[in-house]
């Protein structure tokens, strides 16, 4: 029987089951966990735990866009963290010096982080692999050591105290929400358009891209840039959130959640990273009450998915329901 | 979409499409290209031949971009071009297919298609709607909806031979592009080659399966270390000793 027959009935099935999109189908479900996260307020209205989900939106922006970068362009940088520090900084030191607005300060972020990403991503446009994170990652500690070591100017890690944007907890909660749900929207629409396909292009191999006519450098820059402007955004919510801004915002450590975030939710879907950082999160908040072991139970996490389940949890559970379907 | 494949063939058959001068490439002490020259005519197949590390891949390296000649120079539609990157070729209609199959595996067989169809100009709709004909063509629609490294080695052959053809290129170079393929889809390729080439398209073809190519190319070139031994005819070549030689051993001096 030649191999292309029509007639074959099992590949059919598969190829209609992945027709609706992989996509779209991931956009819908991220857009549903947004609304249960949504709904949580009328059940929790404890301060701790509402912060607690408040830094893990923090953290889904952080690995959306670390996401979009890593998951769906191959370039794992580390250097998500130094972004939102960046980002922080920008409308920290605007408004502390020259009493900039918030919110002008917000869109500055966005702005210098976005830049200052582009430039990296110019400047490690030929790394590949531990090259590129290697690299990202001395950017990394220089970024933060200069924030910490510029007393002068950033009060080093004393921390430079900045001005609030809301006054109640709920209030910063919608906040976070609205956001992670507009900078999801926008992820849906770029990878829906041709640079989703021309990203996913240069994550499968950047020789075949460029033999297809894809301008890869433009594309592995522009990923940099919108990758660093999601980091630099979520870092400036955060400051304004935190009414401080301190070098920890950039600690490695931090780029270890978002990496674990990612990693165990599943790289390159749209809606296992933001699912997963609000279950790593919380995870860490509880492990650190039962005796600081996150940051093993992650790091054996993040092997465990990366060896054996490479689409993390989104793809476990996509796998579930196919299985569940067709019995 | 403009692109009239059949006017412009018509228009520019018989003129000088790419043009091969002098070109040598060396890897430290061994010259893979040496001083290869030869042209190839808007319209023309023609068989590129020779036994294996002749430096037939490397010459197709050189004019794809992905390597630059040491000296010579190639030019396309009279203009040098071995100074630019394998995307602005691409976009000047040098396609190329890989003797290891390239294709992005963890995309859909669609989106494959498309990747080529955007980043060559084609806008959302007409891009799938030429995707779809080269699925119908090439009989691929029963994995359409599958990811690339999902697929057999044959289907990854035919998905790349499309890419290669989702916007008529000006020249395709199609190295090993039947080598471990089932006879169906073999006969798929080439049945493929022979329509375009009869509406114009310009083909060079690399190959060590000979029937194929007396078949398919009028022409043939063959090398032997680096070097263009005969540019003549395909039976000629086939019959020239010197050809016999470089096959069978006896290492030409």
């Amino acid at each position: 029987m030649a191999p292309s027959s029509p007639t074959s009935p099992l590949a059919k099935t598969a190829g209609a089951q992945l027709a609706a999109s992989k996509t779209t189908v991931e956009f819908r479900a991220a857009l549903a966990a947004m609304a249960v996260v949504a709904l949580i307020p009328l059940g929790v209205s404890n301060a701790y735990w509402l912060g607690v989900l408040i830094v893990s939106m923090y953290f889904a922006i952080l690995a959306g866009g670390w996401n979009l970068l890593a998951g769906y362009t191959g370039q794992f940088s580390l250097a998500p963290a130094t972004f939102a520090m960046i980002g922080a900084y920008t409308t920290g030191l605007l408004n502390h010096y020259y009493g900039v607005p918030p919110l002008l300060g917000i869109v500055a972020a966005v702005v210098v982080s976005g830049l200052i990403g582009l430039l990296l991503g110019r400047a490690v446009m030929r790394l590949v692999g531990p090259y590129l994170a290697l690299t990202t990652l001395s950017f990394a500690e220089i970024m933060r050591l200069v924030a910490s070591n510029s007393i002068d100017i950033t009060r080093g890690d004393l921390g430079l105290g900045v001005a609030g944007l809301l006054n109640s907890r709920i209030g910063w909660y919608y906040l976070f929400l609205g956001a992670l749900v507009v900078l999801l929207i926008l992820f849906y629409l770029l990878l829906r358009s041709k640079a989703g396909l021309f990203l996913q292009a240069i994550r499968d191999d950047e020789v075949a891209a460029r033999r297809a006519g894809v301008n890869v450098v433009f594309w592995k820059t522009a990923a940099f840039a919108m990758s660093a402007a999601a980091s630099g955004f979520a870092g400036a919510l955060y400051a304004h959130f935190a009414e401080l801004v301190t070098p920890e915002l950039g600690l490695i450590g931090q780029t270890g959640l978002i990496v674990s975030m990612t990693v165990i939710g599943g790289m390159g879907t749209l809606a296992g990273p933001l699912v997963a950082a609000f279950l790593v999160y919380v995870l860490s908040e509880w492990l650190r009450d039962v005796g600081g072991y996150q940051l093993v139970v992650f790091a054996a996490l993040v092997i465990i998915f990366a060896r054996f389940f490479r689409e993390g949890l989104w793809g476990l559970t996509r796998t579930a329901v196919q299985r569940w379907r067709r019995a | 979409m403009g692109i009239d494949q059949d006017g412009r063939a018509a228009l520019e058959a018989g003129m000088t499409l790419l043009s091969v001068r002098g070109v040598s490439k060396r890897f430290g002490g061994l010259t893979a290209v040496d001083n290869v020259s030869f042209d190839v005519t808007a319209g023309e197949l023609v068989g590129l031949i020779g036994p294996n590390g002749s430096g037939k891949t490397t010459l197709l390296n050189i004019l794809s971009g992905l390597a630059k000649p040491d000296s010579g120079e190639i030019l396309l539609d009279g203009t040098p071009c071995h100074d630019l990157a394998p995307e602005r070729l691409a976009q000047r209609g040098v396609m190329r297919m890989f003797q290891l199959t390239r294709v992005f595996r963890r995309m859909n067989v669609v989106d494959n298609l498309l990747v080529a169809g955007r980043a060559l100009g084609l806008g959302a709709d007409e891009a799938l709607s030429r995707a779809d004909a080269l699925i119908a063509e090439l009989r691929l629609d029963v994995v359409r909806h599958l990811d690339a490294g999902q697929l057999s080695g044959g289907q990854m052959k035919l998905l790349e031979f499309g890419v290669c053809f989702m916007v008529p290129p000006r020249i395709a170079l199609l190295d090993e592009p039947f080598a471990a393929v089932h006879p169906t889809m073999k006969e798929i390729m080439g049945g493929f080659i022979r329509s375009r080439h009869g509406k114009g398209q310009t083909f060079i073809l690399v190959s060590h399966d000979m029937p194929v190519v007396v078949e398919l190319c009028p022409r043939a070139v063959c090398m032997n270390a680096g070097r263009v031994i005969i540019d003549a005819s395909t039976r000629e070549v086939l019959n020239d000793p010197r050809v016999i030689e470089a096959y069978l051993g006896g290492q030409a001096a």
